[in-house]
This record gives structure tokens, sequence and C-alpha cells, in this order.
């Protein structure tokens, strides 16, 4: 049996929304009957844009959400089932730098949550002391977590998921708000961590860092997998297609959508970028030859273009390529 | 991975559940400090108001109709009942809904303890402070005003430990209304106000229409207050009061098992409806 094996997971939110005394009640689709297994020394990627559904499948294989229908199997322990079980094996990071109490030193934080885990005191000195090394974090071990910067109080709750040697880890958005770095001390522990036989389900919407970290990736877009495999492997299926990113101002929606109408071009999409400018990403037949076309066709829609690139695809151009819109948005 | 099992992990937990918030009380001073005050200011509050509206017959009324001359001792223990139940509700029902908006919430419900491990780690620290609180205050007062009775307050301090559990089974219940609905202070600053209206902080519960009274008699701060104003006030003891200890032992046992038991079924509740994350 894998670490992690999910089964057909689906979540549904039953909201109201609307003013007081007029709501009303929609469903969300947030989880739609996904399935996937991660086997021991893998890092799974889960990537899609926000609100796709990996937060909330992250939190219904913790244990915090319980799934409308299908079941998930954490180092053969049902989320549904056996919750206690499940959370033993669990290492959890969830987004977010407020996961920790800041009015605690960073070693008691560790302290208090080896508590509740169960770790006998002086093993779990010792352990602490090792992962505070870890992270870097020995110096200021002692400090309240109010007065670390952004970057430490990630890698204290980073080294929070560690604590108990689960089995089974779960990122969420490990390397969000930290500096190249922390994000790069993340990432190599994280690799060491699969060396280990780690079972790794890690969530991002970072399509570099799934690529540089993933040995399968599953793209999700409105609760379901839209793809799944090794990121080589996906972007091997675009691969086809030249892919052409123009940055550039005045560029929209409505732009991406009326490039589709060239008979060249198989998908395009659009995504903001700071400041005014915007990024277009298109996927075409015999790029070279197309460009000036599409060039002059988004000039006539007072589009001033900036930068024009032929790119190798990414694992941003399979989502394209899947959903036709950018996972940026 | 060493762990431990049985008993000994869950008295790990509570531990360091219970460390954990004496760590916040006491850097975090200033609650404490107002916790202190507050039983002081109520009582000045009642005693102004009681002159205003008895005038020169202020003492003698009070006297007949409370049994005491010595409505300071009378007010204060009222007040400071009020402050230790006011602190129990805040800390257990409100302090899931703190670590909810601090995002903390979600990383104790990770952990392989159970809900109840985590509600009484909170509570064997408000044990901690609500003694400290009453025993400064009611200490303080004693001291200055009936120094003869002083010996009495640990009988009175007795009374108050049965009164906490079911006191706590309460918490409970509002930590499970707080999870769902949020809004935590709409609920327990409510609840505060009708605690000190029913429960005889200030004056004799059996001045309230009877109805009233009926719903006085199922909440144990109303046992607490009467009984400490009768071992403080008027000699009585622990034993002599039997009848009321033994209602205060039953609410012990049912509060905390009714208030568990709707906690976890809200809480079950916001799992399916993912209410933990939202703010």
């Amino acid at each position: 049996m894998n670490p992690v094996e999910v089964n057909a997971l689906s979540k549904t939110f039953e909201t109201k929304e609307g003013p007081l005394f007029r709501k009303v009640p929609r469903t969300v689709v947030a989880v739609d009957g996904i399935s996937f297994n991660v086997p021991e020394g893998e890092i799974f990627g889960l990537l899609g844009p926000n609100g796709a559904g990996k937060t909330t499948t992250i939190k219904m294989l913790c244990t915090l959400i319980t799934p409308t229908s299908g079941d998930a199997h954490v180092a053969g322990f049902s989320v549904a089932k056996e919750q206690q079980k499940v959370r033993a094996n669990l290492g959890v990071m969830l987004t977010g730098e407020r996961t920790l109490y800041w009015k605690l030193t960073g070693r008691e934080n560790l302290e208090y949550f080896a508590a509740l885990y169960h770790m006998d005191p002086s093993y779990a000195k010792n352990r602490i002391e090792d992962l505070l090394t870890l992270v870097g974090l020995k110096e200021r071990e002692d400090m309240l977590v109010e007065n670390y910067s952004t970057g430490m109080r990630i890698r204290l709750s980073f080294a929070k998921a560690l604590l108990n040697e689960a089995p089974v880890l779960l990122f969420d958005e490990p390397t969000a708000s930290l500096d190249p770095q922390s994000s790069r001390l993340i990432r190599d522990i994280i690799r060491d961590l699969k060396k280990g036989g780690h079972a790794i389900i890690l969530t991002t919407h970072n399509m570099e860092e799934a690529d540089m970290l993933s040995d399968r990736v599953a793209i999700i877009d409105h609760g379901k997998i839209v793809s799944l495999g090794p990121p080589s492997e996906l972007k091997q299926k675009v691969k086809s297609s030249d892919v052409i990113e123009i940055e550039g101002r005045n560029l929209t929606d409505e732009t991406a959508n009326s490039l589709q109408s060239f008979s060249e071009v198989s998908k395009a999409a659009y995504s903001t970028e700071a400041g005014e400018k915007g990024l277009l990403r298109i996927h075409v037949e015999k790029g070279k030859e197309i460009l000036p076309k599409i060039l002059e066709f988004l000039v006539r829609k007072q589009a001033t273009i900036t930068k024009v690139n032929f790119i190798e695809p990414t694992l941003e151009d399979v989502f394209i390529a899947q959903t036709g819109r950018s996972l940026r948005d | 991975m060493r762990t431990r099992s049985g008993l000994k992990a869950t008295f790990g937990a509570l531990a360091a559940i219970f460390w954990k918030a004496i760590k916040h009380y006491t850097r975090y001073p200033g609650g404490f400090v107002i916790y202190l005050i507050m039983p002081f200011l109520f009582s000045i509050l009642i005693f102004g108001m009681g002159q205003f509206v008895g005038g020169g017959n202020a003492a003698s009324n009070f006297a007949v109709r409370t049994g005491t001359t010595n409505f300071v001792v009378y007010e204060i223990l009222g007040s400071a009942v009020w402050m230790t139940s006011w602190v129990v509700v805040e800390d257990v029902g409100v302090a899931l809904r703190d670590e909810q908006m601090k995002g903390t919430l979600e990383q104790n419900f990770l952990a392989p303890i159970s809900r109840f491990t985590l509600l009484v780690g909170m509570s064997l620290a408000d044990v901690v402070i609500t003694s400290v609180i009453f025993l400064v205050v009611v200490g303080a007062t004693m001291a200055v005003v009936l120094p003869s009775g002083f010996l009495n307050i640990f009988q009175a301090f007795l009374t108050l430990l049965i009164g906490l559990v079911p006191m706590f089974g309460i918490g409970f219940l509002f930590a499970g209304f707080v999870i769902k609905f949020k809004e935590p202070y709409v609920f327990t600053q409510l609840i505060n106000l009708i605690f000190a209206t029913l429960t005889g902080t200030y004056y004799p519960v059996t001045f309230l229409p009877y109805w009233v009274q009926f719903m006085s008699g199922v909440l144990p701060q109303t046992y607490v207050i009467e009984d400490m104003r009768r071992i403080v006030l008027a000699d009585q003891t622990l034993v002599s009061l039997y009848g009321s200890v033994f209602i205060l032992l039953t609410l012990a046992l049912a509060y905390p098992v009714i208030g568990y038991a709707i906690f976890r079924q809200l809480e079950r509740r916001a799992s399916v409806t993912g209410e933990f994350s939202k703010y």
C-alpha cells in the first residue's frame, strides 16, 4: 500500500450568499472526485491557480475538513474514519506565518507541539536542536516569534512540520513569501526528505518550483485533476506547439480570446504583470511565420508591445493547453 | 521517533497546553491586571447605586434583605465569583476563536490529541488564574474589612474549586458556539451579563421572580456565591451546606458532559463546513 492513496475524493461546500433575509443557497464544488497515489520517496506536486482546490485537498488529507464523498488513506489509515492515526503519521505545514504562537519563543513553539505529538521529552529536546540548526534558527531559538522576520517564521513553521518524523509530509506553499536563499534551503531539505523515503505532497502555484522539485505533478483546476504525470512528460505533450510570450500594455483577456480566432493559434492566455503590463502566452503552429500577423493584430488593438520571446514550454503551458487560462489568474 | 503513550502522553500534552496558556498570561499581563481590578470597580458601582436609591436607609435595608451588614464582603464575593466565571467563559469559549483567528487552532487540531485534552489543558490554566484572582481580590478585602473571618476564605475557595468544574462545562459549550457562529464577544458579553443578573452576584436571587429563580437554580455560580457568603459572613461550613454542595457536585458532573457533547457536535459540523479556517 502506498503511504498516500486518494480515491474519488470530493468536497462540496453549501454556502448562502446575498443580502440579509434574501440569502440564496449555493453549492460550491471545491474538489471533484480526484484520485492519486503517492509512493514512498516521491515528491508529488499539486499545481493550480488560487481556488483550484489544492488547499481543500490538503485539508481533507490532514483531517481538518471532512470529505463529502470518497476517501483517502494516509499510512494506511482512513482520513474519514481513523483521524487520530492519520494525524500521528502526518507532518503538515499550512500556508502562512501565523501558524505559530508569537508570544512564545521559537524553541517553546517546537516544545509545545512536540508534547502534542506525544514525543518523549529528552528525544524531543535533541530533535528540536537538530531542526533549529537545520532551518538556521539555532541562534534565535530563544527569541519571541513576534520578533522573527517573515522568512524566519516560515522556516520555523517548516521545522514544526518535521518534528514528529512522519512518513507523510504535506507542504502547502512552503516557499511562499520566502527570499531566494531561504527558498533554496527549504527546497534542499525537501529533496533530502525524499531521499529519506518520505512521501511528500507539495502544493504550489509556483510552476518553476513544482517543475524543479516534483517527481510527478497533478495539475488541478476547478477541483479536478486535468493532467497528471512527471513534469517532463507533461511538457512533452505541448512541445509540438511553439510558445510565444508577449509582454506589453493594453493587453487583456479579450485580446487573448480574439487571438484564438487565428487558425494557427491553439491556445492563448492572459495574465497580469507588475504595473500596467500584461502578459500573453500563445501556443501556435509555426510560430515564426505567424508572429508578424499576431503583432500586427495587437498593434491594431492599440497594444504597446515591450517584449516578445519564444520560450520552452513550462508547466504553465500544460495548464494553458488544458484549460485555456493562465495559472497566474 | 521515541514517543510516550497512554496516560503519560495525555499528561504530557496537558502540561504543555497548561504552560503555554500560563506563558501567554504572563506575556500579556494587561488582561490579568484588569481581572483583578474589575471586581472592585463593579462593587463600587453597585454600592453607589445602592446609596443613591436607598438614601439614608440603604445600609439597614441591605442588612434586612441579606442578613448581613457587611456589604463590602457581600458584594466582593459576588464580584469575585462573577469574574471567575467571566475568565472561564472568555478563556475556554473565546480562546479557541482567538486561536482560529491567529491560525494556530488548525495546528492544534492537526496533532494526534483529543479535543477534550485540548479543552481540559486550557481549563487547568484557568484554575490557576482564577484561583489567584479570587485569593487576591477576596483575600485583600477580608484582610482589611473582616480580618476575623480570614480563615474562612479557604473553605470558600474550596467551594469555588468545586464550582469551577461546571463552569468549565459551560465554557466548553461556548467554545462550540463560537466555532460555529464566530462573533465570540457577542456571546460572551451577553452571557456574562446574564450570569451577573441571574446568579445573585450583587443581590439575593430570592428577589428575582419565581420563574427566573428556576434559571438561577441551574447555574453553578448561584450556589458558589450563596455558599461562600454563608461560609464567610455567617460562619457556616461546607458540611452544614451539604444540600447545596450536593447540587453543585451534580452540576459538576452534568455540565462538562453536556458541554463537551455539544462542543463535539458543533466541531464535527465545522469540519464538514470547513469553518476552522474561516475568519
